[in-house]
């Protein structure tokens, strides 16, 4: 098909651009970051563990991500001014006010979450006193405001990939497994990034239990992002037609498949997996090459969002 | 019962000549840079070993399941009672939601007031005065027919049932209004 006359420009396909693929990775750790740091409190103790440095990596890593992704996807409008419209006018059948809602919820209770961690560093002396009954009360119903963000947040990381799995423009976009392959590969990065930001910043060790116990659960949810990348593509083949088509060039085409091979499933998910288990186990609990395999799981998950995201507006059958 | 609107764009008479494009940028005052409304050419070898042309409007095709509407987090895109989808200007936040969403390119964004914008089949300027949009009005061959699909007396209607018509991505269970008559040269007669 050729045009006659006019410029042909915005007929380009890719919509959404890399702004979007970040937000989506911030959002997808901030939840996994908040999961993965409730899951050990509840291993631990609620006694016990706020002096954790995973624990404290999480409450830190969950609001910062998701305030950083927000401001970034606000920015990324094209009318950024009116973005409090989305907080005041709502269609709930669209999945971008499901997840409007579900963030005016998430945010806070991780903030909250936050202060109890922290109440004891800054909000019993200095200029932050005056938030301290805000922080006694986090943790008067720390059971309850934990249970309620983890359900918070296991929503806000699964409607990242409703988001685009809503929209049956996109072969890519359009399959059930999508959200599932986001949930998961969300709480991968928010496993890695507690892990790197704990042995970092909070003098965790590789020797505490939890360390340890969360290195070896990301070993065992990058199997699942990988049985889930296995499946969309699988599944994809199975519809025929245009969907087909669409796995095939997204499987073999340019630099996206390079992306995908390479960035995604060699770094992201085979390297870390493999290394796991041909590293002796002396090495692989060092600190050292924790941090290494949480950052390349970090490359991996953000190469996936990057990947799916101008994947799925690039090959459209 | 309500005007529900619909269009038809024959393939057979239309001839490319652009007329509908200009006054559909005239009448709506579209920026240099976008289109509401394209017709682009395509070159068919026909069974008897001619060479002929098709012709494809690309704009909104008006759908009744509405994917842009669907996928709008404030309303701002909205159908009327007419079935002519529409972007609310005031409510829109630019989140693009909708041009993704659309499996037709119908939608580009705005240069000035940066919303979406698209095809309304002049809903507010030449509907609301009771005429027919600028592109239907302006062809010269009459390839495009308008007109209320809930009439059955309607020229809409009358060719509807004289000649053989689709929709494009009927797959995709959109349902759209625009209504298009394949080349007769390729094979299909009625």
């Amino acid at each position: 098909m050729n045009q006659i006359w006019g410029s042909i420009e915005q007929y380009n396909t890719v919509v959404w651009h890399w702004p979007i693929a970040v937000y989506l990775f911030l959002a997808g750790l901030s939840a996994g970051a908040i999961i993965s740091a409730i899951v050990i409190k509840w291993m631990k103790g609620n006694d016990v563990s706020p002096s954790d440095g995973i624990i404290k990596a999480g409450s830190i890593l969950a609001p910062v991500t998701i305030g950083a992704g927000l401001l970034l996807l606000i920015t990324d409008l094209t009318r950024p001014l009116h973005f409090w419209k989305l907080l005041i006018h709502y269609n709930f059948g669209s999945v971008m006010t499901l997840g409007v809602l579900a963030l005016f919820a998430y945010f806070p209770v991780v903030i909250l979450f936050f202060m109890g961690v922290f109440k004891k560093e800054l909000f019993e002396t200095g200029p932050l006193q005056f938030l301290a009954p805000l922080a006694n009360l986090a943790l008067a119903y720390a059971k309850l405001i934990e249970s309620v963000t983890l359900i918070l947040a296991v929503g806000v990381g699964a409607y990242t990939g409703f988001l685009l799995s809503a929209m049956n423009s996109y072969p890519l976009f359009n399959t059930p497994v999508l959200p599932a392959l986001f949930l998961v590969s969300g709480v991968s990065a928010g496993i890695s990034a507690n892990l790197v930001v704990g042995l970092l910043f909070f003098k965790s060790s590789t020797k505490d239990g939890n360390v340890s116990y969360l290195h070896g659960l990301d070993v065992k949810v990058s199997f699942v992002e990988l049985f889930f990348l296995f499946i969309l593509f699988v599944g994809m083949f199975y519809q025929g037609g245009s969907a087909a088509h669409v796995a095939h060039a997204a499987l073999s085409t340019g630099g996206l498949s390079t992306l995908l091979w390479l960035g995604v499933i060699g770094l992201g998910l085979v390297l870390p997996i493999g290394l796991n288990f041909a590293l002796p186990h002396g090495v692989k609990h060092s600190h050292g090459f924790v941090i290494f395999n949480s950052l390349i799981v970090l490359i991996g998950v953000m190469s996936l969002r990057y990947y799916i995201l101008y994947a799925g507006q690039v090959f459209v059958g | 019962m309500a005007k529900k609107y619909g269009m038809i764009h024959d393939n057979n008479l239309c001839i490319g000549c652009q007329a509908c494009s200009i006054a559909c940028r005239s009448e709506n005052e579209i920026p240099e840079s976008v289109y509401r409304l394209q017709v682009w050419v395509k070159e068919e070898e026909y069974p008897n070993g001619t060479i002929g042309y098709e012709y494809h409007r690309q704009s909104c095709v008006q759908c009744e399941n509405t994917p842009c509407v669907g996928v709008c987090p404030t309303k701002a895109s909205h159908i009327t009672e007419e079935g002519i989808v529409l972007v609310d200007v005031d409510l829109c936040v630019g989140c693009l939601y909708c041009v993704a969403a659309c499996p037709y390119q119908a939608r580009y964004v705005h240069p000035v007031t940066k919303a979406p914008d698209k095809c309304t089949f002049c809903h507010d300027t030449r509907l609301a005065r009771g005429e027919e949009p600028a592109c239907v009005t302006v062809c010269p061959t009459d390839a495009l027919i308008f007109g209320d699909l809930n009439d059955p007396k309607s020229k809409i209607n009358q060719a509807l049932s004289s000649r053989v018509t689709y929709r494009e991505k009927e797959k995709l269970g959109t349902n759209p209004k625009m209504f298009i008559v394949p080349n007769h040269k390729g094979g299909i007669n009625s």
